[in-house]
């Protein structure tokens, strides 16, 4: 990359089901949470990058109303209207092509506004998918589930496997919105059924929530802080569209992952990293990205979650805060894993703190079964 | 270079017709309005003040952008103030439907009428208020004018107790 | 640090007006892949994909996840959607990625389908973007009157009060807009893709339609459209490899203000005037700073200015610094914003003939791209375009895009 590019601050609301709060009131906390922790005011910060939906917010321009609780009045700013790691990505090229040299992400989505499974209808196919009025994201998941656990032979035990480990990580994240100290697999297949195989308890919730994080050329990062956690590779891809594509597998993420880890220099990821925060909107898309990441091969996400390997005191743990089952405030998802990788590196993750984290993989997706999917490998210093 | 042509199977599409019922929104508000009303119902105008900057907002809001700070203190500002802009619009019509209903019918304005549309810029206040200029010929509509509140007579404490305003000196 | 430099390799556009012979898949797919096709591009030599539309207006959610395997998917995406500047914001969102180092050749895609929308006319309105804040003051006990009133008087939305605001600040009259609007119209006709076009059309003609809101014609008025444009850049090897003239980014610079209209629920915001339009002073500011430009009224030789109404033409050049404060119009009697004036602005016709919302401020971007590169056909002026500036606005005329485009790399 043409310049090293950090974290240096970051912040998010707690994420629950329907507060009493505006999306300002979060964007506000969020921002202002943000530059608290890096020590700086918004002056500081060169560019600003808002992560929010039209859809989502009920409002054309989403974003008009939250230029003054961003803090980025009579600042050079923009929007990304896909998942807020997105968002992280277009700060970073505007960082990295010299224009500015600070920046700040500020993503907001309130659930409660309008269903998310109600939006991602109109994601559809236009001419026929939506004409016949059977798929939603939900549903599109659970063709894909039993695809998959077809294909590979995986239980709905298995799959459950995953929701008890997140929804127990998220027991001790203060952050999370489903927190659920004491679940167990059966308790996971006593919920209620959405679309077979898909339960409640395998679905991400809907929160409402907003998350703020500041990044900064090198230069700046050192005089800002002593804990800079810098960028060490970012790769995207989207899929094909829902029908078009290859269901069994996430291959854009696969494409993405590579495409970070050749930046980053890992050859061997599940070694390398520290820790994972991915975005698992349903327990079986955890396993799809296990293999996805290169974790292990396709079909084996089931072994690891069996054998342990992805828990907190595994070899790789995954989503140690929780991931999106624990809290899904939609857009600013990605970026909440992004931090919380964050957080890992600098030590400041309290209960759920894996030990001598050094490196971190972050996700965010948008779109039907992750049809468009951005990994981030984050380092700390040395 | 050759021009490429892109070329379709057919010429034409059919139309699918479709109603997209997005659904009810339910969107979140504070409730800065509440202490805007209260004051409404003793004919006061309330806004908010920053500690920060001195600018005073009507209607009251909690974030002074600028200064990056959320506002606690409130203040009362002037029932009387200028024009910074205004519209016209064309006259009111029996038959003319605005939102489904047929406002001079249900008596709402009357016939021949011209609305104007304004923002007014209350003595004290750094924001404006969007209101309706009351009692003046549309040819007078002047922005600078100075107006004042037309209140309603019995004020309910909701915002139609500022019915609109009318030149004053 | 050396910075990159970026130009535009391709342009793309479909004929803007109302399309009911293609859907939305096939008319972006249709600028995506002439834009390729004229920067001599593969869809495998692009590295990635930024795109943008206001979604709200034609019921599709995210677009390119259904569309996008016909320019190019799978590849990396991203969507950026800011309102009116949303085109804008899309191209400099393709500049930003190569500039950014990361990717070589990036192609940015705009546009609208206002037609599939039961209210095409809902480009212009308040509506969409104060609908929240109507509901709000309706439960708050706003009275039916001032709900009748906004709607019938301020069915333009924000720009309304805007050109009172401004008229009353510059000077300017109403004949002036109507002048405007003459210019543009005629302009229009010159351009093949654009949607309202009169050939010959005077100030008499426009002044001859009725009034929607005073002080606003019909013949003010944007129409709403349907169109994609699109333009493809490349970092500066690859184009001077593939482009004979490339229209090289300056400098983009995009500055927001406090919401100019009220805040979210109808809360207070401190802009009384309308027309100040401090954000995109500081934008110009700044693009031209960025660009190295010390005297923009020598150095920059024409403009396309995002207006969808008359009087942001003359605004917005004051506030680009192109003309002194109040004295736009003075120059536009002059003829000095003509086709073949000194300051041509808006040769293409403008917004004001073409209003695709999502792709209009990428379509001025990309007309700077043709003047430079001597596509422009029969709208190109006649002058020497060295320099060039696109600007585009959104939100409640509380955003700003702004580029500087020239014939030559930043050095």
């Amino acid at each position: 990359m043409q310049r090293k590019i950090a974290i240096v601050g970051y912040a998010q609301t707690h994420h629950e089901a329907d507060p009493p709060n505006t999306r300002e009131g979060m964007v506000f906390e969020a921002a202002k949470g943000a530059l608290d922790n890096a020590g700086i005011t918004r002056e500081a910060i060169d560019t600003f990058i808002n992560v929010s939906s039209d859809y989502q917010d009920g409002r054309t321009i989403s974003n008009l109303f939250l230029v003054m609780a961003e803090g980025a009045y009579l600042k050079d700013e923009s929007k990304v209207e896909m998942d807020g790691a997105f968002g992280v990505l277009y700060a970073m090229m505007r960082i990295l092509s010299g224009t500015h040299d600070t920046a700040m992400v500020v993503g907001v989505t309130q659930g409660s506004i309008f269903s998310p499974h109600q939006i991602s209808f109109y994601t559809l196919d236009p001419t026929f998918d939506r004409q016949i009025r059977l798929l939603n994201d939900v549903a599109a998941a659970a063709i894909q589930a039993r695809m998959y656990k077809n294909k590979y032979d995986v239980s709905d035990e298995q799959i459950a496997m995953v929701s008890v480990k997140n929804l127990m990580n998220a027991a001790s994240n203060p952050y999370a919105h489903r927190r659920i100290p004491d679940l167990t697999v059966k308790k996971v297949l006593n919920s209620k059924l959405y679309y077979d195989p898909i339960r409640e308890l395998n679905i991400s919730p809907i929160s409402d929530g907003a998350c703020a994080l500041v990044l900064a050329s090198e230069e700046k990062a050192k005089e800002i802080t002593d804990a800079p956690v810098w960028i060490k590779g970012v790769g995207s891809c989207q899929d094909s569209y829902l029908r078009d594509r290859n269901l069994l597998k996430l291959e854009s993420l696969e494409t993405a992952a590579k495409k970070a880890y050749k930046m980053a220099g890992l050859k061997d990821p599940s070694t390398e990293l520290d820790v994972a925060e991915v975005t698992e909107r349903f327990s079986h898309e955890e396993l799809m990205i296990y293999e996805a990441l290169g974790f292990c091969k396709e079909g084996k996400g089931k072994t690891l979650i069996e054998t342990g390997v992805t828990k907190r005191k595994g070899q790789t743990p995954v989503n140690p805060s929780g991931g999106a089952l624990g809290a899904d405030p939609i857009l600013a998802t990605g970026l909440v894993r992004i931090v919380e990788a964050a957080k890992q590196i600098r030590g400041e993750a309290g209960k759920y703190q894996i030990q001598g984290v050094r490196q971190a993989l972050a996700h965010g997706q948008t779109g039907l079964c992750a049809q468009s999917n951005i990994v981030f490998i984050l380092g700390g210093e040395g | 270079m050759e021009e490429k042509q892109i070329k379709y199977k057919t010429e034409e599409t059919i139309t699918t017709e479709g109603e997209w019922p997005v659904g009810d929104y339910k969107y979140k508000a504070w409730k800065h309005h509440e202490e805007f009303k209260e004051g409404l119902k003793e004919k006061k105008i309330v806004g908010s003040i920053c500690s920060g900057c001195g600018r005073v907002y009507v209607p009251p809001t909690y974030i002074c952008g600028r200064c990056f700070r959320w506002m606690e203190e409130r203040t009362v500002v002037s029932d009387r103030g200028i024009i910074t802009s205004f519209v016209l619009s064309n006259p009111m019509r029996k038959g003319m439907k605005i939102l489904g209903m047929d406002p001079v019918d249900m008596g709402i304005v009357a016939d021949g009428e011209v609305l104007i549309p304004c923002m007014v810029k209350f003595d004290g206040s750094d924001s404006f208020v969007q209101t309706i200029l009351l009692n003046v010929d549309p040819k007078d509509a002047k922005v600078g004018m100075r107006v004042q509140v037309v209140w309603a007579k019995e004020p309910k404490g909701q915002l139609s107790d500022i019915e609109g305003v009318e030149p004053t000196e | 640090m050396m910075r990159r430099n970026v130009a535009i390799i391709g342009c793309g556009q479909t004929k803007h007006g109302r399309l009911r012979n293609v859907n939305t898949s096939e008319m972006i797919t249709e600028a995506a892949w002439k834009a390729m096709e004229d920067a001599k591009v593969t869809p495998d030599e692009v590295d990635a994909i930024v795109v943008g539309n206001m979604q709200g207006f034609g019921g599709i959610y995210d677009t390119e996840l259904w569309a996008g395997e016909s320019f190019g998917a799978p590849k990396p995406f991203l969507r950026i959607t800011t309102g009116g500047t949303t085109g804008g914001s899309v191209a400099h969102g393709g500049y930003y990625s190569v500039a950014s180092g990361l990717y070589d050749v990036v192609l940015a895609i705009a546009w609208e389908k206002h037609s599939d929308s039961k209210e095409r006319g809902a480009t212009t309105g308040l509506a969409h973007v104060a609908m929240a804040n109507m509901f709000h003051d309706l439960q708050q006990g706003a009275s039916l009157k001032w709900l009748v009133s906004l709607v019938t008087g301020a069915a333009i939305g924000v720009s309304a009060f805007q050109a009172s605001c401004y008229m009353y600040r510059s000077g300017c009259k109403v004949e002036h807009l109507d002048m405007v609007a003459a210019k543009d119209r005629r302009n229009a006709a010159k351009n093949e893709y654009a949607h309202l076009r009169w050939p010959n059309c005077t100030p008499e003609d426009i002044a001859k339609t009725e009034w929607v809101s005073y002080p606003l014609r019909f013949g003010h008025v944007c129409p709403a459209s349907d169109g994609a444009s699109a333009v493809v850049y490349a970092e500066e090897k690859i184009a001077k490899k593939k482009a004979e003239r490339p229209a090289w980014i300056k400098s983009v610079a995009a500055y927001a203000d406090e919401p100019n209209w009220l805040g979210e629920n109808s809360q207070g915001t401190a802009i009384t005037d309308l027309s100040e339009q401090l954000q995109c002073v500081i934008s110009a500011k700044e693009a031209y700073r960025r660009a190295g430009i010390k005297d923009p009224r020598k150095e920059i030789d024409m403009a396309e200015i995002y207006q969808p109404f008359p009087h942001q033409e003359l605004m917005f050049s004051e506030r680009l610094d192109l003309f002194d404060e109040g004295k736009a119009w003075i120059a536009l009697e002059e003829g000095q914003t003509e086709i073949d004036g000194s300051m041509p602005l808006d040769p293409s016709g403008g917004v004001i003939s073409t209003n695709a919302i999502g792709s209009s401020a990428m379509q001025r971007v990309l007309e700077c791209a043709l003047q430079i590169m001597g596509k422009a056909g029969k709208h190109q002026v006649p002058k020497d375009v060295k320099n060039a500036v696109a600007h585009g606005w959104g939100g409640s005329v509380n955003f700003t895009t702004v580029a500087v485009l020239g014939d030559s790399p930043r050095r």
